[in-house]
């Protein structure tokens, strides 16, 4: 192979991987989701389920009919929030994994407005409020902590986490409590309920809430200067510093947006979760919990982008929504515990960044161990 | 608070250590080489599960070398994946945390009980007794955990590793300086893979120690954290396996300290704020020990030579 | 001249024959590339930036592998899988960036490289071997300190060292010069002499056409990925050479050598200073990184109309100099005005207002956001622009773009569009778009650090013409080098810098080559006829 032919294969290459390239991140997330459904399948073929039929009950119930897209997006809701409060941080450079806390206390305090009242629509609003000033308020903490003491992020969001599970716990169990029913707390009263987007589910306007401020979170970042500062800083915080950007300025901005977006998740489960809308203190929070991990599982299919992320939630709210389904399966029952699973290997496939290239890169270290080879011929009869 | 409850507390506290130190040193090792495995909370949830089926099966020292080998695994996997494919190192371990947190509690489902499972200390087999868990040693003071010695031993073996070894020298350049460490002639990638592997063994240890030697049962959320905690250890160490142990000891204080007060008559505080304590002591010790601490320079970066 | 011997006909060390080398984005950096290496010979590998030198040489040295071609030693094909084996082989190299960890002392730094992992280390050991090692070759460093904190001359020297503790028969070195000052290149230049009249071989890669001719016995020219020229070094001109280096009909920078051994000034257009001084500087004193002092009580004045060079090798506190005057470190104590207005220890932001542009020596690091897109990092530093930005913060993209367009089109930056990421350019056009952008504000002075540094000879000359431009204009400009060449060329007054301080300020005609290396190594007059 001459030089020209060296360059001409790579050249074909190269143009390849530009088309793969433009579709390159949903193309990614496409094939993770593809790599994490295939682990599910061997998994559950080795504890002696057919994998074929639960992923047909699965993708039934998440997306077969009217009242299983309703379940589905009902669980898209909180998730396309929890999933922006660590895409919106990631994007600064920071690693907010403190989603599940932060929405613990947008719950609590969206709860706390049952205790007064106030017309329709305003109690809405007063009550996403409480939760917003409530999960950047948990935030902010760490945000704190780290410009003062310089305490990683990670570290210090995991532990609020759970220090909010406790703190929801203790509320919810000894101080917002229902007098009449001690395993929940109050419910949100019908004046600060969302109404239901469709009737007979559990659909109800909350969705709209997550939608907007998602599409709020794009316009913000790519649209406006502070945006902008935000995404420079957590691309190359050097530069960002030389181009007149206050790091700190944007460390907070991210955290509290971060906040913010976590507490709207908690309101929009308590205030708009039929029947009872309110949080359940026995059995530690049930509608709550892991809806901030999974929300990172989110994040990261929607690669860090809001509109990824609405798309990726409905795609995961159907995960979550179709696992119920597929539990209940008559024939075939496979736990519900079996979505996180694939949702594990999910993420665990995005962490590769060129999964298309994993093959490639097999029939590369073959195509060097044949050239080598060949080499080694050629020396022979030269 | 009497003598006894003194002893009780440190005895508590001594096992409360162990798993911490373990997958502290652990991480040590790997953040060294570069490695930062946020996943260690999904790895000590795996190899609780897996030491407990594998002791159930063939006794105590054979859980814990399956939950050894599993932690092994899955950190053999994380290291290929943020080595030779270059992968990010923090959403690698979102995943197996994530992962981990299903597949454990499918398990257990698979097993009878959802949520939990006991492991008995022994069982009959053929009319004659045959030991599931670690049996512990009697002494004066109490029932002490064997594990409880390597805990204690292991961190000053690494630390002389560290430093007085060649090899030590290998992986804080594979850390600090991957190129200079590369033009040395020494193989980055697979430098960081053997350093995951021996943190993730030791924290596959940890998990097993967990339910076969220490707790004896297996739960979904039996980890609780502790994964993050030893990663505090860690911080807190400036990847010094001795402070990391001593972290461990003031970390396993606390959470022996917290059940302490849960078993009080009388409730002074009640038991949820109890059960933050170790976080929120977490939080202080990590507030306060930051500022002298430096970490390798490429630790989290992935290597390429070109 | 050098003392060569000649080598017998089929003597020789290491042949690469035809090298190819094609990356994995397609960038071809070596173009069938053959060359022979014959013990008791220093070879001058010339070329400009991006030429394929350090490709070529890190193929020799086995860190990376060739597309095609093979190396043949004497006795066969030789195949490097690692530097390690390279190094058994006998062939060294020192890179341009050190290879050394930073925290590491030099001594642990040099054990890195031996056997047996779990063996204790022994670096009593190692120590005296070093202590040996530097009897014999006349280089002396401290062995217990951690290297990052030694001067950049000394990190070279256990750079230096470590090669020549293996015992290696083929030395090679990166622009080992770029980081010395003219009494250490003397003196680099006696150990390398010494080596190859012992029977080494020994590689120099430079751009620097002065130097190739100073110390080599054989000069091999590259121009992008090709072997152009292997010639004799005594029948070798400069002209010839710069010729073979850039090509045929390109103009070459006029950077002439004359009997000095300075080079030849380019002829500024006598441009009339303004009246005031635009940036006025009093007693700064800064300290760096480590804590130590890095400005030394500096104190200097720059007029519209002029370009004020600061030279000296990097290292010497220049970095720390540029920042803190603009807004990127604080100072200790001192005073700096622009037109009266203080510029220390405020935000970057507000000393653009007054009107500073700020071409960083770090392009990718400081300089640029690279996966930004071109418009995107067209407006760093100046998004808060009313021009640029609408009601509530809201960015003006069609603004944006449209003036982007204009850069590209005023400086000629080759990109597919505004929307191109900035990581797709070329070096030289990422250059370009930093220098539209920072001239886009109008400044009154333009504070340039390295704008030069790895570009191609192109790029290079267009950004200095354009800084000459700036002069004529009336704007006051800071140019900080360690291309001395480049100082002395373009300046209307240069300051040599050394350990923080300023060792002489003066026109560039009252320097001759002794004078410029004395003061560059830190002799000022008064110490020589003390």
């Amino acid at each position: 192979m001459s030089t020209n032919e060296a360059q001409q294969s790579s050249r074909l290459l190269r143009g390849v991987r530009r088309t793969l390239t433009g579709l390159h991140p949903a193309l990614e997330s496409l094939i993770a989701a593809l790599v994490g459904l295939l682990v599910g399948a061997i998994l559950m073929a080795v504890w002696g389920y057919d994998p074929w039929r639960a992923y047909i009950a699965l993708f039934q119930g998440a997306y077969g009919g009217s009242y299983e897209w309703a379940s589905s997006l009902t669980r898209t809701t909180p998730l396309i929030l929890t999933a922006l409060t660590f895409s919106i941080c990631l994007r600064a450079g920071m690693f907010n994994i403190g989603a599940e806390g932060q929405m613990y206390m947008g719950a609590t305090a969206a709860i706390c407005i049952s205790y007064f009242t106030l017309p329709f629509g305003l109690h809405h609003a007063v009550g996403l409020l409480f939760a917003a000033l409530a999960g950047a308020a948990w935030s902010l903490i760490p945000a704190a902590l780290k410009m003062m003491r310089g305490v990683s992020e990670v570290i210090s969001t995991i532990m609020f986490n759970w220090i909010a599970k406790w703190l929801a716990l203790y509320l919810a169990i000894y101080v917002l409590v229902d007098p009449l029913r001690g395993e929940k707390t109050v419910s949100i009263p019908l004046t600060a309920r969302f109404p239901l987007l469709v009737p007979r589910t559990d659909l109800s306007y909350g969705i709209f809430v997550s939608v907007a401020f998602a599409l709020f979170i794009y316009f913000l970042l790519w649209h406006t200067t502070t945006g902008y500062e935000l995404r420079a800083a957590g691309l190359n915080p050097a530069a960002a510093r030389y181009g007149g950007i206050r790091d700190k300025r944007t460390m907070f901005l991210s955290f509290i947006l971060g906040g913010i977006a976590a507490g709207l998740a908690g309101a929009t489960i308590v205030m708009g979760l039929p029947p009872t809308y309110a949080i359940y203190g026995g059995g530690g929070l049930p509608q709550l919990v892991n809806m901030g991990f999974d929300g990172m599982a989110v994040a990261m299919v929607g690669r860090n982008h809001p509109i990824g992320i609405i798309i990726a939630a409905i795609f995961f709210g159907g995960l979550n929504a179709g696992g119920r389904v597929m539990q209940f399966y008559g024939s075939n029952p496979v736990p519900l515990e079996m979505v996180r699973v694939v949702m594990g290997a999910i993420v665990i496939a995005m962490s590769i960044p060129e999964l298309i290239r994993v093959f490639p890169m097999l029939a590369n270290s073959s195509k060097n161990l044949l050239n080598t080879m060949r080499r080694g011929r050629k020396e022979e009869s030269a | 608070m009497s003598f006894s409850d003194i002893i009780s507390l440190l005895r508590i506290s001594l096992h409360a250590m162990v798993p911490l130190a373990l997958t502290a040193i652990g991480e040590i090792v790997g953040e060294t080489a570069g490695l930062f495995n946020i996943g260690l909370e999904g790895i000590l949830l795996i190899s609780a599960f897996a030491g407990a089926i594998g002791a159930e099966a063939g006794g105590p020292y054979i859980g814990l070398l399956i939950g050894a080998g599993v932690g092994g695994l899955i950190s053999l996997l994380f290291a290929v994946i943020n080595t030779y494919w270059r992968g990010t190192q923090m959403v690698t371990g979102i995943g197996i945390n994530l992962f981990a947190m299903g597949f454990v509690a499918f398990g257990l489902i698979q097993l009878g009980a959802p949520g939990f499972h006991m492991v008995p200390s022994t069982i009959v087999v053929d009319g004659a007794e045959k030991a599931i868990q670690l049996a512990k040693f009697r002494t004066p003071w109490g029932m002490f955990s064997p594990m409880i010695l390597l805990a204690l031993v292991l961190p000053f073996v690494v630390h002389w590793f560290l430093k007085r070894t060649r090899a030590g020298l290998m992986l804080k350049a594979a850390g600090e300086m991957p190129e200079a460490a590369d033009v040395a002639g020494i193989n980055i990638n697979r430098i960081r893979i053997l350093a995951a592997v021996f943190g993730g063994i030791l924290a596959g240890l940890a998990g097993a120690y967990m339910s076969v030697a220490w707790l004896g049962l297996v739960t979904k959320g039996l980890s609780a954290g502790r994964g993050f905690i030893a990663l505090a250890c860690v911080v807190f160490s400036g990847l010094n396996p001795l402070l990391a142990l001593l972290a461990a000891f003031i970390f396993g204080f606390f959470q022996a300290l917290a059940e302490w007060v849960k078993t009080l008559p009388s409730k002074p505080i009640p038991g949820e704020f109890v059960s933050m304590l170790p976080y929120i002591v977490t939080l202080l010790v990590v507030s306060g020990a930051i500022g002298r601490v430096r970490f390798p320079k490429f630790l989290g970066t992935p290597y390429k030579r070109e | 001249m050098t003392d060569a011997r000649t080598p017998a006909e089929n003597d020789f060390f290491l042949r690469a024959e035809k090298i190819t080398k094609v990356y994995s984005d397609g960038t071809v950096a070596l173009k069938e590339a053959s060359l022979e290496i014959h013990p008791h010979e220093i070879i001058g590998l010339l070329g400009e930036n991006g030429a394929g030198k350090t490709t070529l040489t890190k193929i020799l040295s086995g860190l990376l592998p060739p597309t095609r071609g093979r190396v043949i030693s004497p006795k066969g094909a030789v195949h490097f899988t690692s530097p390690r084996e390279a190094l058994d082989f006998g062939i060294g190299m020192v890179h341009q960036h050190f290879a050394l960890v930073g925290t590491f002392t030099a001594a642990e730094n040099v054990a890195l490289g031996f056997e047996r992992p779990f063996s204790r280390l022994q670096l009593a050991k190692t120590i005296e071997n070093l202590e040996a090692l530097m009897e014999e070759s006349g280089l002396q460093i401290p062995l217990d300190v951690p290297v990052e904190k030694l001067a950049v001359g000394e990190q070279q020297r256990v750079e230096v060292l470590k090669v020549l503790s293996r015992n290696v028969d083929l030395l090679i070195l990166d622009e080992p010069t770029s980081v010395l000052t003219p009494l250490e290149v003397d003196e680099l230049f006696v150990l390398l002499r010494q080596l190859r009249d012992a029977g080494k071989s020994i590689i120099l890669i430079t751009h620097k056409l002065k130097e190739v001719q100073d110390i080599t016995d054989r000069i091999v020219v590259l121009r992008q990925g090709e072997m152009v020229g292997d010639v004799k070094t005594a029948d070798a001109t400069t002209e010839r050479l710069a010729q073979l280096m850039v090509g045929q009909a390109a103009e070459i920078e006029a950077v002439e050598l004359s009997d000095t051994e300075l080079p030849v000034r380019r002829v500024l257009k006598a441009v009339d200073r303004s009246k005031d001084s635009i940036l006025h500087v009093e007693h700064l004193t800064v300290r760096g990184n480590t804590g130590d002092i890095a400005v030394d009580d500096i104190s200097f004045d720059i007029y519209g109309g002029e370009i004020f060079g600061i030279a000296g090798v990097e290292g010497n506190g220049q970095t720390e100099l540029v920042e803190s005057l603009t807004g990127l470190r604080v100072p200790t104590s001192g005073k700096a005005t622009i037109k009266g207005t203080n510029i220390l220890g405020i935000d970057p932001r507000k000393i653009y207002e007054l009107g500073v542009a700020h071409i960083p020596e770090d392009r990718w690091e400081l300089g640029l956001v690279l996966p930004f897109t071109l418009a995107e990092n067209a407006i760093l530093g100046v998004h808060r622009w009313k021009e640029f930005r609408g009601f509530l913060s809201v960015l003006r993209w069609g603004k944006i773009n449209k003036h982007v367009r204009e850069l590209m089109d005023r400086f000629e930056i080759r990109a597919s569009g505004p929307g191109a990421p900035a990581k797709s350019l070329s070096g030289g056009n990422q250059q370009k778009l930093i220098v539209g952008r920072e001239l886009a504000k109008d400044p009154a002075i333009i504070v340039a650090a390295q704008p030069t540094r790895g570009l191609d000879i192109g790029s290079a000359h267009y950004i200095r013409q354009t800084l000459v431009d700036m002069r004529e204009k009336g704007r006051a400009i800071l140019l900080v080098s360690a291309d001395l060449d480049e100082v002395l060329a373009h300046a209307d007054r240069v300051a040599i810098m050394y350990e923080g301080r300023f060792m002489e300020v003066c026109s560039p005609d009252e320097l001759d080559r002794e004078k410029v290396g004395m003061l560059m190594g830190g002799v000022t007059a008064a110490k020589e006829t003390a």
